[in-house]
């Protein structure tokens, strides 16, 4: 994660501030800061999306592409995650610098979506045994200012809403041979529901209370997080303990209830402006990179 | 190249034949949801290696090593404050760096090394778990080497690594505020079931969602955890964690009896007859 030179006196400052529920910008423990969402802003994928979170923005590109199935599974699709930190968010991701955090964020994705329930796979198979529709998530870290698995998981999230998959028929020759065929219709897809796709929410542990959604001053000031994925309906599916301190087991039981309670209020908010988004139709305007 | 008539060319990719058979329906026993496997537990056993440990609990067998400390490379300069009790400032502080390698006969499927993403996530973990523990500012400048290999895997595989890595570095005499000890839980897919301790491996396979916790016993922290799956509300997480905590307050007095007796082992051979 980028670092930032911290005197001892400011963190006195910010663990100060955070016993008495007040950060250095005036919002409360349990508050998010301002954060943008504009989803279909590159127009090669099935679906993208773009989260801009104080200083840290995220770009979610999905690309559908066929594929076969897994042996296990033989009627599911499945997603494929990539994280890329790329050397503009920070200096120290130049060259082969950002490759741990990238693979850290994606494995954490994987876990968070390795349930029966996150996402419908069901739905992404063509032919069972032989052909179904993978989904590449790649993540492309533009900035980083703290708090970077909330806004990457706020982005899939909406970039998974955003991903329209082409709609396929199988046709069947007489003599047994298997034909793909895409409807002639660009606009006639199949579109995933996302009601189950978690979203993560870090909780940092600063003195004797916990913070959502830390800057990265705040971040350095913290030995230990806990990082919970929850979904819409509060339940958690994947937890997991970041940094080089402990935690004390009341203390975690407090994270998790305050992980799902804000969580649950992320959801509906995420879910009411990508809906109004969606609304709007073709006609929005679109703010892309320059706004 | 000219044809090669006399080799026979398998196929590229090869799996076990029990991917194909139909699906056995061997349901795991019920069990007391607090059963913690007997677990034997050995210190100092490598000669190579600063400190070592093999751990055994059920089916799952796991061997660490512990080296260094050595010169760190790629030191970075540092000043500022020095902790408490002299140690090291925080830019000059020791590195812990952790590897977790699966054996490729250690599960069903043969998997060749290097694993991919599992193992390095898992070596995170790792990490991650052993720092609170691992007094590094005593050590500046240097790096401790710890390299997990899971020769089988019974279940609750981490635990038993994370375990094993804690009396490695016990053995090895590097300075530890505590041990550090590892649990598996797991939970079966269903209405409302109930966690389970120290899953075997067709328990884990079977499991809508597991669960590692690792503590360190005397001060009573939780030094990591890692879990997945669809567990539900957060109550029954909680409730997992708790069980989690009281199984590794269990295991502790048979880590402590392992490194008294390493320690005599040690002593017995080193004493002058």
């Amino acid at each position: 994660m980028a670092s930032v030179a911290l005197s001892e006196a400011e963190k006195v400052y910010i663990v100060h501030g955070v016993q008495e529920d007040l950060r250095v910008d005036g919002r409360g423990c349990d508050d998010y800061r301002c954060v943008e969402v504009e989803t279909d802003v590159v127009s090669n994928t099935s679906g993208s999306a773009r989260v801009k979170m104080g200083h840290t923005d995220i770009l979610v590109g999905v690309k559908a592409e066929m594929g076969t199935p897994k042996l296990e599974k033989p009627n599911e699709g499945y997603l494929e995650f990539f994280v890329d930190c790329s050397a503009n968010a920070t200096p120290e991701f130049e060259g082969r610098g950002g490759d741990d955090l990238g693979t850290e964020i994606a494995n954490t994705l994987y876990r968070i979506f390795n349930n029966k329930s996150s996402v419908d796979l069901k739905s992404l198979c063509v032919s069972p045994r032989e052909h179904c529709w993978i989904l590449y998530v790649d993540v492309l870290l533009l900035e980083c200012g703290g708090n970077l698995f909330d806004a990457i998981s706020i982005a899939v999230k909406a970039a998974l809403f955003n991903t329209r998959i082409p709609r396929v028929r199988v046709l069947e020759d007489e003599e047994g041979s298997k034909d793909i065929e895409l409807s002639d219709d660009p606009y006639d897809c199949i579109r995933l529901s996302v009601e189950n796709v978690p979203c993560i929410v870090t909780l940092c542990k600063i003195g004797y209370r916990h913070v959502v959604d830390a800057t990265l001053q705040e971040e350095a000031c913290s030995l230990a997080s806990l990082l919970v994925s929850v979904t819409s309906k509060g339940v958690v599916t994947c937890m997991r303990k970041v940094g080089k301190g402990s935690l004390d087991p009341e203390s975690i039981f407090e994270m998790m209830e305050t992980g799902k309670r804000v969580g649950k209020v992320l959801h509906t908010s995420l879910q009411s402006i990508l809906h109004k988004e969606e609304s709007l139709g073709p006609k929005r305007q679109k703010v892309g990179f320059l706004g | 190249m000219p044809g090669d008539h006399r080799r026979i060319r398998g196929p590229e990719e090869s799996q076990p034949p029990q991917l194909y058979a139909a699906d056995e329906d061997e349901a795991p026993a019920a069990r007391d949801p607090t059963r913690l496997r007997p677990v034997y537990a050995r210190a100092g056993l490598l000669s190579q290696a600063k400190g070592s440990a093999y751990l055994e609990a059920g089916g799952t067998k796991v061997l660490c090593a512990v080296s260094g400390p050595r010169q760190a490379e790629g030191g970075e300069r540092g000043g500022g404050p020095a902790g408490a009790g002299g140690e090291a400032p925080a830019a000059l502080r020791g590195r812990l760096l952790c590897d977790f390698r699966r054996a490729p006969f250690a599960g069903r499927r043969r998997r060749a090394p290097p694993g991919g993403g599992e193992e390095r996530e898992l070596a995170l973990a790792l990490q991650e778990a052993l720092e609170p523990a691992v007094r590094l500012g005593r050590y500046p400048r240097a790096q401790l080497e710890v390299s997990a290999l899971l020769l089988e895997d019974g279940g609750s595989a981490l635990a038993a690594a994370l375990t094993a890595a804690a009396l490695a570095l016990a053995d090895a005499g590097v300075e530890m505020y505590d041990l550090v000890v590892g649990c598996g839980l797991s939970r079966a897919p269903g209405p409302a079931p109930t966690w389970l301790l120290d899953p075997t491996r067709l328990e884990e396979e079977r499991a809508a969602a597991g669960l590692t916790v690792a503590l360190m016993p005397v001060l009573n922290q939780v030094a990591g955890l890692l879990g997945s799956g669809e567990g539900g509300p957060t109550e029954s997480w909680a409730e997992a964690v708790r069980l989690g905590l009281e199984g590794c307050q269990r295991l502790y007095p048979v880590l402590q009896q392992c490194l008294v007796r390493a320690a005599r082992r040690r002593d017995a051979s080193t004493a002058p007859s």
